[in-house]
C-alpha cells in the first residue's frame, strides 16, 4: 500500500473532525502572524521613531505591537488544545476500527496476532495515530499557511525581497523534510537492526539462567554486541544527515535575512522602498522562519504514523474465519445434542491437521472429559464448538443442525465456555455475572452464585456482588475468578457448559474443590470438561484421549450415559 | 506532566553519575557548552551587524556598496551559525548513539554477572524493557534535551549580558520578565500536578480499557457481547478524551505563561524603544541591535519547555540503569578462578539457602555426597528445596552456609564457567531463543554436527515432530515461529542436554509436561545414555529417569535407599 493510500484510509477512517481541526489551524495560522507582526512591527516602530515625528504619529503602532504582543500566546494555547481534542475525536473512531478488524477475527483467526504482544503493540500503533493531526498535519497546514501569508505581506511592501524570502522558504519547507524523512530511524536497515537487537536483548536476559549454564553467554554477548555496533554506526550516520538539516536550516534563514537585506537597500536607494520600511524584511524573514522546523518534524512523525498504519491495516488483509449464514436455521428447542462426525481441522494448508478425524457425541445431560498434552487439539476443539473456527472436513452438529447453518450468537447462546484463565473485566462481580445475559434476574444471579459456591465469599464482602474486581480481576484471587466465570456462564443459560482447563494456574486443593463444586453446579447441563491432568477426570461418564489431533483412547465405562462413539 | 521538584535536583547529579561510567558524557558535555557559547556570540553579532546596516541605510542613505563589508560579515555569521549547529546536532547524536550503545552493553554484562538468581521473576522482563526502551529514552534525552538544555542555561545569560552593556534600561525589562518565568511555571506547574494527580487513576483506568477490552474479545464473543464491547471502546476513549483535557487545559498553562511572557517582554522592549527614540535618547543601531536579540533571550528556554518530558523520561530511564550498575555483584565471578580437577565426587557438605529479604529458608541445611555414575533422585513436596539445590550445584545461588566441594576443589574459588562445563541442565521452564530447532539445541554444543543434533533431538523423542515439519531441523521457534507446546519444549531442553555430552546432568522436574506414555518411551531411549553419568533428577515422581541408586528426601532431612 503506498504511503499516499495509507494516510488517505487513515483519514477516511479517522471521520476527520474538521470543526477542530479548523480551529487549531486557524489559532496556528494567527499566531505565526502574531509572531511576523510583532517582530516585524516593531522593526517599523523604531525606524519610524527614530525621525522623532511626535508620539501621535506612533501611537497606533504602538498600540498594535502591544496587541500582538498580548494574543500570540493565548492563540497557541487555543491551537494546542483544539489540536489535542481533534486528535482524541479521531482516535475514537480509530480504536473502534481496531476493535472491529479483531473482533470478528477473535480469538482464533488471528494467528500471530493472537499473542498478548502483537495486540499491545497495535493498542500502541492505534494511539500513535494521533500524531496524524497533532504533530504531523496540523503543524504542517500552519507552517505552509503561514509561510505564504509572510510572503504575501512582504510582497505587499517590496515585491522582489517577496521573491527571496518566497524561494528560500520554499527549499527550507522541502528539502529538509525529504532528507528527515529519507533518513527516519523508523526506515530501512536501521529499523530491521534495531528489531534484532532488541528480540536479543530479551533472549539474552530472559535466557540468561539457560545461557550461563551452558557457557553461550559471551557467544550470545559477542552477537549482541555486534547487532548493537551496527546500529550505533547507522545511528551516527543519521547524525550527520541531522546536522546537516540543521545546518541547512540556518544557511537558508540567511540567504533570506541577507536576500531581503540587498533587495531592500537596492530599492531603497532607487525610491521603490521607504527606508523606514527596510527593517520590517529581514524581521519579517527571521520570523517567518519560526514554525518551518515544525515542518521537519511533522514529516517524521508521518512516516511513523504511515508505519503504523501500515501495520494496522494489514488486518483488514486476514480473511474472517467464521460468517453468519443468510438465512440461519432457528437454534433447536431444549437440550441439544452435540455431535461432530469425522471431524478435521487446519489453520492453514501447509500446517498439520489440528484435529484430525475426530468422532464423538455429547448426549444431553452427559459428562465428559477430553484430556491431551499441549497441541493434541484440545483448544481447537473449543475453537469449533464455540463457531471461533470451522472444520475443514467433517462436520459438528448442534441438536442435528450444522453448526455453519446457525447464527453465531445462537451456537453461543446454546454452549456456554468457561474459558482458561478466565477474563474478567473491570467493573463488578456482578457485571461480571450477568455479561452473557445483562437482563438476567436478581433470582438466577442468586441462583448462579450459590452453584458456584460464590455466596459465602460475596457475603463477607461489603459492597456483596457490587464489588469490583479490579482491572482484569486483578483484585480477586484465581479461584473466585474461575468460579465467576462458572457463575457467568451458568447465567448465560446455555444448556451445554465447556470448560476449557478451568482449574490452569490454581493450586491442586483449590482445583479439586473447584472441579467438584462444577459436577454439583452442571446440574442437568451437558458437560465437557477440556483438561491435561488425568487426575481431573473422575466422576466423568466418558474420557477422551487426544493426541495430535486424533482420539487416542476412549476410556467409555459401562455406566455410560447415552454416549456413543463410532470409529 | 512536571515532575516534583526533587527529581528535577537530581538532574545534575544524573549527569555526572553517567559521565563517571561513560567518559564520553564529559567530552560531548564541554563541547556542547563551546558550541552554546559561540552560537551565542553569533546572535549578537548578528543583531549587531544587521542594525548597524539598516541604521546607514535608514539614516545616512548609505548604498549598497558601502555597508557591503557589514553585508558579507553578516553571511559569514550566518555561515558560522550553520556549522556551529552541524557540529552541535552531529555531536549530541553521535554521543548519544555511543552512551546509549555502552550503557546497554554495560547492564547486560552487569546483568549477566548478577546472574539467575537475581534475574528471576519479573525482572529479566522489566531488565528487557530498561535495555530497550529505556535505552531509546536516553537517546532522546542525550540528542534532543541536553543540547537544548545547555543552551537554555548559557545563551539568555550571555546575551542579557550584552543587552545590559549596550542598553541598561531593556535589560531590566528582559529580566524582569525571566525572572516571572519559574514563578509562573512553579505556579502553574503545581496547578497541573495536583489536576494530573487527582485524574490519574481514572485516565490510568480508562487507558488500559481499550486493552483490556481487546485481549478479553475472546470472552467477549463467547458471551455474544462484541457489540457491548464495541461500545465500551467508544465510551472510553470518549472518556478519555474528556479527562485528557480537563488536565490538557491546565497543563497546556505553564506553556501559555512562558509565551505570554516571550511575547510582553519583546513588546514591552519595543514600546520603550520607541518612546525613548522619540526622546532622543538612545540611537536607532542601540534600539534595533536590542529588539533583534530580545526573542534569543527567550527562545532557547522555550525549546528546552517543549523538550521537558524527553527530560523527565530520560532521567528516569538512565535512574533505572544506574540502579542496576550499582548492584555489587557476588564475589564469585564467572571466568576468574581455578578450573576444577574431576567433575565427581560433588560434595555438599551442610549446605543451606536463605535468599536476602525472606524469613524462611530456601532449603534447610542438606549433607549430600554424589559419586561419579550415580543417579540420585531429589524428592519433596514444592518449596522443599529441589530447584535450588540444583542452582546450588550451577552456581547460580551461593550457599548461605555450608561448602560445595567438587572432585575436592570448593566451588567457591572456582572459575564457574569451567565447572559449567562439566554439567548439562534441564531447567523447569526452558527457555526458548528465537531461532530455529538446531540453533537451539546447538546451546548444548556450539560445535555439534547436524547428525549430533538430530540423534539428540530423536532420543528425546522429536524424530517424528520434525520429520513432519517441513524445514526440519531448520524450522523457526519461539518469537514469530512455531509455537511449540509445553511438553515438546521440555524434549527440546532434553535434547539440548544430549548434544551437551557433560558427566554432570542435572535434570529439574524433566516429565512435568510429559503424559505417561511418552515419558515412559524416553525413559527407554535415554537409558543407556544416562549410564556412566552422574544424574541428579529432582522431581515430584518420575520415570525418565530408569536407574535411581538414591532417593533424598528433602524437607524431611532423611535419606533414603532403593
Amino acid at each position: 500500500m503506498s504511503t499516499v493510500a495509507v494516510l488517505r484510509r487513515l483519514l477516511r477512517l479517522s471521520a476527520p473532525p474538521w470543526g477542530r481541526l479548523t480551529v487549531a489551524v486557524l489559532a496556528g495560522v494567527a499566531a505565526a502572524m502574531a509572531t511576523i507582526g510583532l517582530l516585524a512591527g516593531s522593526g517599523y516602530l523604531v525606524s519610524k521613531a527614530a525621525f522623532r515625528p511626535g508620539l501621535g504619529a506612533i501611537a497606533g503602532l504602538l498600540a498594535g505591537v502591544e496587541v500582538l504582543a498580548f494574543v500570540r500566546a493565548p492563540l497557541r494555547y487555543k491551537e494546542r488544545l483544539a489540536a489535542h481534542d481533534a486528535a482524541f475525536r479521531a482516535l475514537t473512531h480509530w480504536r473502534v476500527w481496531l476493535y472491529d478488524q479483531l473482533e470478528p477475527r477473535s480469538p482464533a483467526g488471528l494467528g500471530p496476532w493472537r499473542s498478548g504482544d502483537l495486540l499491545s503493540r497495535a493498542v500502541d500503533d492505534v494511539d500513535a495515530l494521533q500524531d496524524l493531526y497533532l504533530r504531523g498535519l496540523v503543524p504542517l497546514v500552519v507552517a505552509l499557511a503561514a509561510s505564504a501569508i509572510a510572503v504575501v505581506v512582504v510582497g505587499l511592501v517590496l515585491p522582489a525581497a517577496a521573491l527571496v524570502l518566497g524561494l528560500s522558504l520554499l527549499v527550507a519547507l522541502v528539502v529538509p523534510p525529504v532528507i528527515a524523512a529519507l533518513t527516519s530511524p523508523g526506515r530501512g536497515r536501521e529499523a530491521v537492526v534495531r528489531g534484532a537487537v532488541g528480540a536479543e536483548v530479551v533472549d539474552l536476559l530472559q535466557g540468561a539462567p539457560d545461557l550461563l549454564a551452558f557457557g553461550c553467554e559471551d557467544q550470545f554477548l559477542e552477537q549482541l554486541e555486534s547487532a548493537d555496533d551496527e546500529l550505533a554506526r547507522l545511528a551516527r550516520r543519521r547524525a550527520l544527515a541531522a546536522g546537516l538539516t540543521s545546518a541547512l536550516l540556518t544557511l537558508l534563514i540567511g540567504a533570506a535575512v541577507v536576500g531581503v537585506l540587498v533587495v531592500g537597500i537596492e530599492a531603497v536607494r532607487t525610491h521603490r522602498l521607504s527606508p523606514v520600511m527596510l527593517a520590517v524584511l529581514p524581521l519579517a524573514a527571521i520570523a517567518a522562519f519560526e514554525s518551518v522546523p515544525a515542518v521537519t518534524a511533522a514529516a517524521s512523525r508521518l512516516g511513523d504514523v504511515v508505519a503504523a498504519g501500515r501495520r494496522l491495516l494489514a488486518l483488514e488483509g486476514i480473511p474472517i474465519p467464521v460468517v453468519d449464514p443468510d438465512r440461519p436455521e432457528p437454534l433447536p428447542e431444549g437440550c441439544p445434542t452435540v455431535a461432530l462426525r469425522e471431524a478435521r481441522l487446519r489453520y492453514a494448508d501447509d500446517l498439520p491437521w489440528a484435529l484430525d478425524g475426530v468422532t464423538f457425541e455429547l448426549a444431553p445431560g452427559s459428562r465428559t472429559a477430553v484430556i491431551g498434552a499441549s497441541g493434541a487439539g484440545k483448544s481447537s476443539l473449543v475453537n469449533v464448538l464455540l463457531a471461533f473456527w470451522p472444520l475443514s472436513e467433517g462436520q459438528a452438529t448442534l441438536g442435528g443442525v450444522p453448526l455453519e447453518r446457525l447464527a453465531q450468537d445462537d451456537t453461543r447462546r446454546a454452549i456456554a465456555l468457561v474459558d482458561q484463565e478466565a477474563r474478567l473485566f473491570a467493573g463488578t462481580i456482578g457485571q461480571n455475572i450477568t455479561l452473557g445475559r445483562p437482563a438476567a434476574s436478581a433470582l438466577d444471579v442468586d441462583e448462579a452464585v450459590r452453584q458456584a459456591q460464590l455466596r459465602s465469599w460475596v457475603d463477607t464482602l461489603p459492597e456483596g456482588l457490587a464489588t469490583p474486581v479490579g482491572e482484569q480481576g486483578a483484585r480477586v484471587s484465581g479461584g473466585q475468578r474461575q468460579r465467576i466465570a462458572l457463575a457467568r456462564a451458568l447465567v448465560a443459560g446455555g444448556a451445554v457448559l465447556v470448560l476449557d482447563e478451568p482449574t490452569a494456574g490454581l493450586d491442586d486443593t483449590t482445583a479439586d474443590r473447584l472441579l467438584a463444586d462444577v459436577m454439583a453446579a452442571g446440574g442437568t447441563h451437558t458437560v465437557l470438561l477440556v483438561t491435561h491432568h488425568q487426575r481431573e477426570t473422575d466422576g466423568f461418564d466418558t474420557v477422551i484421549v487426544l493426541d495430535r489431533g486424533r482420539v487416542v483412547s476412549l476410556d467409555d465405562p459401562y455406566r455410560r450415559v447415552g454416549v456413543r462413539i463410532r470409529r | 506532566m512536571p515532575p516534583p521538584a526533587a527529581e528535577r535536583r537530581f538532574g545534575g547529579l544524573i549527569d555526572r553519575r553517567l559521565s563517571a561510567r561513560v567518559a564520553l558524557t564529559r567530552r560531548y558535555l564541554v563541547l556542547a557548552v563551546s558550541v552554546g557559547v559561540a552560537a551565542t556570540a553569533c546572535v549578537v553579532a548578528q543583531a549587531v551587524l544587521l542594525a548597524t546596516i539598516i541604521e546607514r541605510v535608514v539614516l545616512h542613505r548609505a548604498t549598497l556598496g558601502a555597508v557591503r563589508p557589514e553585508i558579507i560579515a553578516l553571511g559569514l555569521t550566518f555561515g558560522a551559525r550553520a556549522a556551529l549547529g552541524w557540529l552541535g546536532e552531529v555531536a549530541a547524536q553521535r554521543t548519544s548513539a555511543t552512551v546509549t550503545s555502552v550503557l546497554r552493553r554495560q547492564l547486560l554484562r552487569h546483568a549477566l554477572d548478577l546472574g539467575p538468581g537475581w534475574l528471576a521473576g519479573e525482572r529479566a522482563g522489566e531488565l528487557s524493557l530498561t535495555a530497550t526502551r529505556g535505552t531509546a529514552a536516553l537517546d532522546t534525552y542525550f540528542g534532543r534535551y541536553l543540547p537544548v538544555a545547555v543552551l537554555a542555561g548559557l545563551a539568555p545569560l550571555g546575551i542579557l549580558a550584552w543587552v545590559a552593556y549596550t542598553d541598561w534600561v531593556s535589560s531590566l525589562i528582559l529580566v524582569g520578565m525571566i525572572a516571572l518565568v519559574p514563578i509562573a511555571m512553579i505556579f502553574f506547574g503545581r496547578e497541573a500536578t495536583k489536576r494530573t494527580r487527582r485524574q490519574w487513576r481514572r485516565l490510568s483506568s480508562l487507558s488500559a480499557r481499550f486493552l483490556e477490552l481487546i485481549q478479553g474479545l475472546p470472552t467477549l464473543r463467547a458471551f455474544g457481547r462484541g457489540d457491548q464491547g464495541r461500545r465500551e471502546v467508544a465510551a472510553a476513549t470518549e472518556g478519555l478524551r474528556q479527562t485528557t483535557m480537563g488536565t490538557l487545559r491546565v497543563a497546556f498553562l505553564s506553556a501559555l505563561a512562558m509565551e505570554f511572557l516571550a511575547g510582553i517582554g519583546v513588546g514591552l522592549v519595543a514600546m520603550v524603544l520607541g518612546l525613548r527614540l522619540l526622546g532622543g535618547t538612545i540611537s536607532l543601531y542601540t534600539a534595533l541591535a536590542v529588539l533583534l536579540v530580545s526573542p534569543e533571550v527567550f527562545l532557547p528556554l522555550r525549546r528546552a519547555g517543549a523538550e521537558f518530558h524527553a527530560s523527565t523520561e530520560g532521567q528516569a530511564a538512565a535512574e533505572r540503569i544506574l540502579s542496576v550498575l550499582d548492584q555489587p555483584v557476588d564475589k564469585r565471578t564467572r571466568r576468574e578462578g581455578v578450573a576444577p580437577r574431576s567433575a565427581t565426587p560433588i560434595v555438599l557438605a551442610n549446605i543451606a539457602v536463605t535468599y536476602p529479604g525472606r524469613d524462611t529458608p530456601a532449603l534447610e541445611p542438606l549433607d549430600m555426597t554424589l559419586e561419579s555414575g550415580e543417579h540420585v533422585a531429589l524428592v519433596g513436596p514444592s518449596g522443599a528445596g529441589k530447584s535450588t539445590t540444583l542452582a546450588v550445584l550451577l552456581g547460580f545461588v551461593a550457599p548461605t552456609t555450608g561448602t560445595v566441594t567438587i572432585g575436592g576443589v570448593d566451588l567457591e574459588g572456582m572459575s564457574l564457567s569451567q565447572w559449567r562445563r562439566s554439567l548439562a541442565w534441564v531447567p523447569q521452564r526452558p527457555y526458548l531463543f528465537s531461532g530455529t530447532i538446531a540453533e537451539n539445541l546447538a546451546i548444548g554444543d556450539p560445535g555439534a554436527d547436524t547428525a549430533m543434533l538430530r540423534h539428540a533431538a530423536e532420543l528425546a523423542g522429536l524424530g517424528e515432530l520434525i520429520d513432519q515439519l517441513p524445514r526440519g531441523l531448520d524450522t523457526v521457534v519461539g518469537d514469530g515461529g512455531l509455537p511449540l507446546s509445553a511438553g515438546e519444549r521440555q524434549r527440546l531442553a532434553i535434547a539440548r542436554v544430549v548434544v551437551r555430552d557433560a558427566p554432570v546432568v542435572l535434570l529439574d522436574e524433566p516429565a512435568a509436561h510429559l503424559d505417561a506414555h511418552t515419558e515412559s518411551t524416553l525413559s527407554h531411549s535415554l537409558a543407556p545414555w544416562f549410564e556412566g553419568r552422574t544424574v541428579v533428577v529432582a522431581a515430584h515422581r518420575s520415570e525418565l529417569v530408569q536407574r535411581i541408586d538414591r532417593v533424598i528426601h528433602l524437607g524431611q532431612l532423611q535419606e533414603a535407599s532403593t
